[in-house]
């Protein structure tokens, strides 16, 4: 891992990979990722982009959940107080996990206090782990304990490799702080508002928004670039995104994809997905077509996949969720 | 951001020919312990498309509710006596053992399945001069029974859900219901979930049944069954359903609405 991420922080370099087309900066990252293997467990830092004045981002990469390097697909990073800093997300390995804990030793001496976890996610979720010797509190929606508990024998039999080894259950990390509606977080001079949602993009969703900086932590609420995945409820999604329209952000950290400056062009193409998705699910409902036959549904596939990285590894799925959720209005 | 089958979906993506050519002999020995349960030695003709054919996504969407649609060709329609629908891998592998009334002119019929993990799905169908055929497909799925309960908000447990085709020939019909596998984790305790899961569903015109089937855990949640025929489908038409707990549900669509017709 170690060699990957030195590769991404060399700054020429990595200006000109990130410029080119998906589907070479992908090639890249597996090509340096097959000699990474060897490179030891010792805490390498992963890369860090300050996006706002105490806000520290690691840019997870727009890979498949199976390609090398899936451990590091998804945005995580912290935030630093006066008092201590609280991690949010930790990535989908231990090994992420630790890296994350060693970015954090390269900018603060300040304690971990809190590891707030977005959704149960295992790409948000694995890296717990790294940070139980900092006796944090483990923030989550309070769905997420139950979530977690049922995703348990999913992970260690499809992401065994992810766990340091042996793969066992007690390394995956449940919150001890549930948050039901909101809760406030004080670092020091730094308060971090949380609030958890109604069934959306999972059943356990949680943002966090930093008022100092005005930085909005979206989690899996905002997909850019990459095509959202939807678990819960395509209507609770909207909703969603609807209520954190309203937030004062002018920093915006989605699970995947660009931090952004402006929420309403970064959940733009979004929303308008799943609208499409929605009403397109609805038609084929009306005229009666069966789970098997929905049509108009997969056709938004004309409209919409040019917009979209890994679009067959979620859209099919999508639409079977969307179609289960609104048979039933 | 995640999906359960998203590393199954991309590993047949990459490698389809080594599934096709591992499926045979990998879902044999769970196959020959039902086929000699089931069927004994009993010859199984699986050659004649036009007598039956079986429909399944080769890399499912969703692995906790997999489409299977079964369908009967001329030679076939009307004179089958019985289907199973079988799920070599899963811990539960007869999703449903359907009777069907013959001369009733069902031609096509479809579940929708848990897929824990990937496996051959097969339908065989016995006719009324007791010939055996047989068709299976080939899916790639994980964790489609221990996957979380669906979200969707309305309906309560009981509820029925007619959904005519457009074209007035076929018809679905959904009981909203956990059929609960018994493989789900209870969040509080961390048990498995005892199973609670439909054990009977009969569609009835008037008083001829139409079909009759047993039904499993590996039927999914909100246990659906959807049939098409040549001919128009018409009201009323009868869902009785019983579980695992003795409870009994019923509802009956008529042509003319979309019935919303409650449970119970």
């Amino acid at each position: 891992m170690g060699i990957v991420l030195r590769f991404w922080s060399s700054s020429p370099r990595r200006t000109r990979c990130s410029l080119v087309v998906s589907s070479l900066r992908t090639l890249c990252a597996i090509t340096v990722l097959s000699f990474a293997g060897q490179a030891a467990a010792a805490a390498e830092a992963v890369t860090i982009d300050q996006v706002a004045p105490g806000v520290f981002v690691h840019a997870g990469k727009q890979l498949p959940l199976d390609a090398p390097g899936h451990d590091d697909i998804a945005n995580i990073g912290f935030i630093v107080g006066t008092r201590c800093v609280a991690v949010i997300d930790t990535g989908g390995s231990v090994r992420i996990g630790r890296a994350l804990r060693a970015a954090i030793r390269q900018h603060t001496a300040l304690p971990v206090c809190y590891v707030i976890n977005t959704h149960v996610h295992v790409d948000h979720v694995l890296g717990n782990a790294a940070f139980r010797d900092d006796k944090p509190q483990f923030v989550g929606h309070a769905q997420l304990g139950a979530a977690l508990a049922r995703s348990r024998a999913f992970f260690l039999r499809e992401f065994a490799g992810d766990f340091d080894a042996p793969a066992s259950a007690d390394q995956i990390v449940g919150p001890d702080l549930e948050v039901k509606d909101v809760l406030e977080l004080d670092l020091g001079d730094r308060k971090l508002k949380m609030r958890a949602w109604p069934p959306a993009h999972t059943d356990c969703d949680l943002t966090v928004f930093d008022e100092t900086s005005g930085t909005l932590w979206t989690g899996d609420l905002l997909f850019r670039e990459r095509i959202p995945v939807l678990d819960a409820s395509a209507i609770g999604w909207l909703s969603a995104i609807e209520e954190l329209g309203k937030i004062p952000a002018k920093t915006i950290v989605p699970g995947h994809g660009k931090v952004g400056h402006d929420l309403a062009f970064a959940f733009a193409p979004e929303r308008r997905y799943l609208q499409i998705l929605v009403t397109a699910v609805r038609a084929d409902l009306a005229e009666g077509k069966s789970l098997n036959e929905v049509a108009v549904a997969m056709q938004v596939a004309a409209a919409e996949k040019s917009h979209w990285l890994l679009w067959d590894s979620a859209h099919a799925h999508n639409v079977a969720r969307v179609y289960q959720e609104l048979e039933w209005e | 951001m995640m999906n359960r089958n998203l590393a199954m979906l991309l590993l047949l993506a990459v490698a389809p020919a080594v599934y096709a050519d591992v499926t045979p002999s990998s879902s044999s020995g769970a196959w020959q312990g039902l086929r000699a349960t089931y069927y004994g030695n009993k010859e199984i003709g699986e050659v004649d498309e036009k007598l039956m054919s079986l429909a399944a996504p080769a890399s499912t969407p969703d692995p906790s509710a997999t489409p299977v649609t079964i369908r009967f060709g001329t030679q076939a329609a009307g004179k089958v006596k019985q289907v199973r629908l079988i799920i070599d891998h899963n811990p539960s592998p007869v999703a449903a053992t359907m009777q069907l009334e013959q001369g009733v002119p069902i031609d096509e019929i479809e579940l929708r399945i848990r897929v824990d993990r990937a496996t051959s799905v097969r339908a065989i169908a016995e006719l009324d001069d007791g010939t055996l055929e047989m068709r299976s497909a080939w899916v790639n799925a994980s964790g489609g029974c221990s996957s979380p309960p669906s979200a969707a908000g309305a309906g309560a447990l009981g509820d029925v859900r007619f959904r005519p085709g457009a074209d007035g020939k076929a018809l679905q019909v959904s009981l909203r219901h956990p059929n609960n596998s018994g493989f789900q984790i209870d969040p509080i305790s961390g048990d498995a979930i005892p199973p609670h899961y439909v054990l009977h569903m009969r569609l009835r015109s008037g008083e001829q049944t139409l079909l009759d089937a047993d039904t499993g855990i590996s039927l999914a949640e909100n246990p659906t069954v959807r049939i098409a025929s040549e001919q128009s489908l018409k009201g009323p038409l009868t869902l009785e359903a019983v579980d695992s707990k003795n409870e009994r549900y019923e509802a009956t669509w008529n042509s003319a609405t979309t019935a919303k017709s409650g449970g119970r």
